[in-house]
This record gives C-alpha cells, structure tokens and sequence, in this order.
C-alpha cells in the first residue's frame, strides 16, 4: 500500500535471477504477443470448462477465474522452506484434531483451553473417541501463506475442512505449458503431475478396517450448482473414480452403496466436498438434500473412510489459529519453520482494547469467517464503515479477532502495456496417509485491483501458475 | 457405472433426438398450412402439430386458435413447455454437464455451443423473422452432436444409454408424426392418390425426410399403405417405428447384466420387436391407424418406464437390486 512492499521480481532495483526467463521472453517476443497468448489461454479454460459458478448475480453463472499469464517463480531454497513448513504444519494439525477428539493432552498440559474445542461451533460430539484409519483426520490440509521479504513467510490461516483450488494448480500448468512448451523445455520447473496420485495412494492407504480387498473410492459432489463442481468432477477424472451424489448413495447395515446400472456396489472412501453441516441429515441438518443419511454410522462401524473427517474444521477456526505454534512444539517437538501472523484475540481484554484503539491499522476477522467475508481491512475502510464494526466487535468480541496489515509480497502481472505488480498469497495442499507429501506448486491467487490485499476468488481475486525450480536451476 | 450417469447419458440423448423432432413438426406444420384448402372443410393443421408434440397440456390458448406464430413460440422460445426446442437444448445441455465425466470433450462442446448459439439466434428473433431458417440450423445441430456421439465415444455402456434414449425418442416421434394425419383430417378412402388427402401425406413424408426415399424404395405414387409401410414396418428407413424397435431390442439385450430386472426388459423388447415384424399394414389399418398409433405410443412409454427402473433411474424407482456386483 505504501510501496515499500517486497516486490518478488525484484532484488531492490535488479533483477531477480528467477524471472530472467520472463523479462528474456518478453524482449524477443514482445508485450503484444503475451496479451495474444492470453487470450488463447482464456479460450482453452473456456473450452475445457475450467469455470466457477456465480448465482445470484445474473448474467452467465459460469465465470472464468481472471488468469494471469505471469508464473510466479519460488527456487529450491524457498521451496524447501515452504514445503517443510507446510508439512510441519499439517502434522501438528493432524495430532491437535486427534487429541481434541481423543485424550486431550494439550488441554491437561494447559497449553489450550479446553474451551476452545468444545465450545467451538465446528466441534463434533458425536466424533468424541472415535479413530479414523492410521490417525489421520485432515487428509487435505491448504495452508494460506503469505510473504513479506525476501526470506519471510507467515501461515495467514489453515484450511482442514475441504480446501478447493487445486485443479486450477493443475489446469493452470497444462494451459501455461501449452502456451511457452519453449520454458518447459530443458526441465527446470519441478512438474505437479502427481498430485492425484498422491490423493489416490492416500486415499487407499486410509481404508476402513473392515475392507479387507482394494477400497472402492468416490468423490461426493453436491452437485453442478456447486461453484466447485468442475473441480469435483476434475479430480475424479484424474483418479478414475466415480463422482457420486447423496442421492446415488444408499446406507444399509451400516455398509455404504452406490447404484449403479448392475446394482448396489459397496464404497469403502469417501472424498465428500460436501459441509459438514449438510453431510448426514440422520445426526446434522435433517433437510439436507445432498447427503447420505446413516453415513457418520457406518463410518463409526469401521465401513468407510470419509476425507477430510467431520469435525476438522475446529482448527479453521481464526481463535485455534493462534495455538498452532504452541501444537507444534507440543506435538512434534519442534519449532515453528514458518511462523503465525502476529493476532490479537478479541475474547482477551488487553487485545481487545488494543484492537478498538487501533482499528484503522488492523485486518479484523471472525474467527469463523472464510472466503474474504464478514472482515474489516482498516487501513482502506472509511470512518464509518470501522465505527460499525467497533459496535460488532464490543458487541461479540468472541467473534473476532485482528492482525495488523502486512506489507505483503507482489508478483508482477500482465497489464495492458507492461507488467505491474500486485499482491499476492500461496495456498499449497498438503495430502495425508500413510505419509504427508505435497507437490512442488500451490495456488497463487492474485489482488487484481491496485493496492488491494483481498486474492479470494469469490471477491474479483485472479489466479497464475506457480512454478518451483529445480536446486541449482535459476 | 452410476445409476444416475447412465440415467443422464439416456435423457441427453432423448433431448438431443427431441429438439430435431420438434423442429421437424414445425416444419409439417409449415408445409402442412401452405397447402390448397377445400372450402367446405376445417382445417387445424397448427392444432394438430400442437397435439401432436404432446404440448395440447402445455399450450397457453384455446388449440382452436392456433397459429403459427402462438405454436411455434410455445414450441420453440416457452420454457413452461418441456419439450420446446429452447427446453430440449438446456435440458440436453443440463444432462451433458451432469455427466461430463462420461462423454468426450467433442460431445460437450457440440451441446454446450448449441446453447450458446440458441440464446444469440433468440435474441435477434432469428425464429420469428425466418422460421425455416431456424429449423434447418436446429436438425443440423442436432445433427452435429448425434454425429460426434457416433464418431467419438467409446462403444461401451455409457454410448448405448445414449443410443437408448434417442431410438426411444424417435419411435416416439414418428407415431406422433404419423398421427398428425389423424388430426388434421381424417383420410377418406376414395380419396387415394390425389387431392388434398394426397398432399398431406406428401407432407408427412417431408417432415420425415423420407418423400425421397418413398421414391426410391416403392416407386409408385404416395398412399397411405406405403407411407405407413415406410414409416411403422420398413426396416431400411432410419426413422421407422421397426427400425427403432430392433434397435431398443438390441441395446436392451447388450445392456442386461445377468439381473433378473434386466434380464425380462430385454426379453420384452425383442417379444416386442418380433410383434411387430409380423405386423402387417393391413392389419394395422383395419385395428384404425390412430388407434394403433395410440397403444404404440402408450406402450413405448411404459417400455421406457420400465427400462429406467431396471437400471435404478431417479430416485422415485426402485433400486434394481441389493446384490453387490463386483
């Protein structure tokens, strides 16, 4: 916003080595021709259907996300960083959620209040003593970063209950080697092929104990309205599994079935992109239209896995957020490789004191919030828009809590005439079985708008590949 | 495969075979009205092409006032009419997204770019400045996606839910198509082999993309034993109800597993099928050609009742079975 931000191309007024490759195709090709591939790149996503839904807003609900033609480029070093971080992190989150259901340790330890599971509206009680296969509860862990130097990365949040964007990680790298196979050529850019053969191998690796052959596996969709549902169907194309609905599935004797042309055919693992809340109207919401009843039941019997696990989001939570460094020594026994942003919780009196004094400087949150909703970025709010908010804080300052603004990195984007830099974060996705692994790239989504630190899609946010290079390949 | 794939598999390709049929009734329609009239008799040929696409619940007038301009508005822009042209589109669409999965990228973008050229060609009124026009690009879509199911897919289940569903439409469609005659007037004997009972059966034909074919297969002048030869028994004519009914059977038949649900609809269709091979245009003449055309349309709709409960369709049938098939 002052200008004084890290800018991820540059190395004060040079050149960062990595975006050599870039300046190097601009020159021989010129600022033209990338707009032109920009707009081929457009037609091919509109082409495959790589689109979100928007309802409610009129017009075509099929929106392309705002695709920048600019990779965004991490060496080995900084990857090594981010990845190990990211893995660190899943860890920790996969034993907190198992303790919190479980013996509650850290709670005994005094390291987390007890409160802070139990009272937290994504608890489950009903998943109180249960034990999915090889402990693992979050399955797929995204975890927001962002960048403020050279070498510093924050964790902004985590995202346990089920992270989407991965296809664009994988789509934006097909249509990006598509259009410059040239850069792809000589095998400097780390691939992201394997990502849903990771899925799979975990998915299979966390079948229930009662399926003793190779599990049949699904992914639950809530449907084509759903804005993710290209990315539901994407994911079980790549892995060759059936893309099910609640009404395709059946629960008897607590075994889950699918019906299929030549009858009812058993599935063992679930990967439902379904909440929570909707999940099973026989124990959640009793309306729910897109479920399957009976399914938390034939889970608890031990006859299917569900991915992620009902109840992760208690580690979503924007109040949680702020023990993970302690979970991290606690569990692992280790420090934090990449560290939390400085929070202010609004349920402590000093924070909260501070927070209202200091509104105009601060990122106010609900603790519950996602998707850039229901926030208060104060240093571009107006007089009257933090004074509303003050009142709704005083009023439930459980709800919330602040940071203060960073300075976040920007990577150059493609403007009408030249590049121009802009805010941007990371999300990569960690997976969990029988180990933890990522693929080298994540999804770095974008502040179109100058000075803006909002990326999340729903909110005008674009989205550009993510490459790691190869140690020793700059 | 999912019950509910194969479900939308089938209704796509009903859909698809279904918006080239509604284009080929407006077009009777047109030819139909264009034709000489007799004075002393009524004529209600838009009537009749309303009766005939089953849209008489649907149709927002009295039948009787029926026009060109009311009928093809309600059978090609009303969306409170499920089987107009703009509802057959956004439902084959609907269905293609559903199962996105199961057909080829050319299958898609052939339907997901008829939707979009339909919006543009109603927004400047395409259909209403110049109907034939309109119905020619309608068969050649519908053409366009039918060949791309035929030359990309692969032939497995998912390929003869497809083919299920159009044969079950056309069959449909061609009895309806036939008993426009019905309704329009009804064909008086003497009348054979010229005057306007004669020009209507033309009509038929022309709709049916068989006045050629007549030629060529009979070589004789057009009368109502040959059109009903051509159209309900001649195994040659891709749109005739045998043709349509030996298909069924033999999907019916490759689709079956060893079920016992399964098992009795394709026993059921090739019975059916043999029935109507040993039919004769005689026969079907003296049972009164409207009436057999009626418990032909009535019994094909139950045979397609049927073969969605065999294979676990919606969620209002039956599940096929409870054994586990591995």
């Amino acid at each position: 916003m002052n200008g004084d931000f890290f800018n991820e191309m540059k190395n004060g007024a040079t050149l960062r080595p990595e975006y050599q490759v870039v300046v190097d195709w601009i020159e021989r090709n010129g600022i033209d021709a990338l707009q032109s591939r920009r707009a081929e790149a457009e037609a091919l996503f509109r082409r495959i259907g790589i689109t979100f839904a928007v309802y409610g807003e009129g017009g075509d609900p099929d929106r392309l996300i705002p695709f920048d033609m600019v990779p965004r480029i991490f060496n080995a070093t900084e990857w090594q960083k981010i990845e190990s971080g990211s893995i660190q992190r899943a860890n920790a989150l996969n034993a907190f959620i198992a303790d919190a259901y479980g013996a509650r340790e850290i709670v005994k330890a005094d390291i987390v209040p007890e409160a802070m599971i139990t009272k937290n509206p994504a608890y489950l009680e009903l998943m109180n003593g249960y034990r999915p296969p090889l402990d693992v509860w979050a399955h797929i862990i995204g975890v927001d970063l962002v960048r403020t130097g050279p070498d510093e990365f924050f964790v902004l949040e985590d995202n346990c209950r089920t992270p989407s964007g991965v296809s664009y990680v994988l789509q934006n790298r097909e249509v990006m080697s598509r259009m410059f196979p040239e850069l792809f050529r000589d095998g400097r850019i780390r691939p992201v092929d394997g990502y849903t053969d990771f899925l799979a191998e975990a998915m299979q690796a966390v079948a229930p104990p009662n399926c003793t052959g190779t599990p049949t596996m699904a992914i639950l969709t809530p449907g084509q309205f759903n804005s993710a549902y290209f990315e539901h169907s994407f994911l079980a194309d790549m892995m060759g599994i059936e893309l099910v609905e609640g009404p395709d599935i059946v629960v008897e004797n607590q075994k889950v079935y699918m019906r299929t042309t030549r009858g009812f055919e058993q599935l063992h693992v679930i990967y439902r992109r379904i909440d929570d809340a909707f999940l099973d109207p026989a124990v959640f919401q009793k309306d729910s239209m897109i479920g399957v009843a009976g399914l938390m039941d034939a889970m608890k019997a031990g006859n299917v896995t569900v991915i992620n696990m009902p109840g992760t989001g208690v580690v979503d939570d924007k109040a949680v957020y702020t023990y993970v460094p302690d979970m991290i020594r606690f569990y692992l026994g280790e420090e934090p490789i990449i560290p939390n942003v400085e929070t202010y919780r609004c349920d402590q009196a000093d924070d909260l004191a501070y927070v209202l004094d200091n509104l105009s400087d601060l990122v106010v949150k609900e603790v519950q919030g996602s998707g850039g909703y229901g926030m208060l970025i104060g240093p571009t709010s107006t007089k009257d828009e933090i004074k509303e908010f003050a009142l709704k804080v005083k009023a439930n300052p459980n709800n919330y809590i602040a940071q203060p603004t960073l300075s976040l990195s920007s990577a150059p984007v493609l403007a009408e005439d030249g590049l121009i830099p802009r805010h941007v974060d990371l999300r990569p996705f960690v997976v969990s079985g029988a180990t933890t692994k990522m693929v080298p790239s994540g999804l770095s989504r974008v502040a179109l708008r100058e000075g803006s630190l909002v990326v999340n899609s729903s909110q005008g946010g674009g989205v550009k590949d993510t490459w790691v290079l190869n140690a020793g390949a700059v | 495969m999912l019950s509910r794939t194969a479900e939308g598999l089938f209704w796509m390709g009903r859909y698809i075979e279904r918006m080239e049929n509604v284009a080929r009734l407006l077009d009777a329609g047109q030819r139909l009205e264009s034709l000489p009239k007799d004075p002393t008799q009524d004529y209600n040929e838009w009537s009749s092409i309303v009766v005939a696409s089953g849209a008489s619940g649907t149709f927002p007038t009295a039948l009787e006032d029926a026009d060109v301009a009311a009928v093809s508005d309600h059978l090609i822009r009303d969306i409170s009419n499920p089987s107009s042209i703009t509802s057959c589109i956004e439902a084959a669409r609907m269905n293609a997204k559903a199962v996105r999965n199961a057909i080829t990228a050319e299958v898609w973008e052939a339907v997901n770019d008829t939707r979009l050229q339909l919006h543009e060609h109603l927004r400047v009124e395409k259909d209403r400045e110049n109907l034939s026009y309109f119905l020619d690009w309608v068969r050649n879509q519908g053409g366009l996606a039918l060949g791309k199911i035929e030359n990309t897919m692969l032939r497995d289940d998912g390929f003869r839910f497809i083919e299920l569903g159009k044969w079950f439409e056309r069959a449909d469609a061609t009895a309806r198509l036939l008993d426009v005659k019905y309704h329009v007037l009804l064909p008086e004997a003497t009348d054979v082999g010229g005057g306007i009972d004669y020009l209507q059966w033309v009509q038929i034909l022309r709709a049916a993309n068989s006045a050629v074919a007549f030629r060529h297969l009979y070589s004789r002048v057009v009368d109502p034993q040959g059109v009903v030869d051509l159209l309900v028994l001649n195994e040659k004519s891709p749109r005739s109800l045998m043709t349509a009914m030996a298909e069924i059977a033999t999907l019916s038949d490759k689709l079956a597993s060893e079920l016992p649900i399964q098992q009795k609809l394709a026993s059921d269709a090739r019975n059916a099928e043999a029935t109507l091979r040993n039919t004769s245009v005689d026969a079907i003449f003296e049972h009164g050609l409207h009436d057999w055309l009626t418990d032909f349309i009535a019994a094909t709709n139950l045979r397609a009742q049927a073969t969605s409960a065999a294979f676990g369709f919606g969620v209002d049938y039956p599940p096929a079975t409870k054994e586990t098939v591995q």
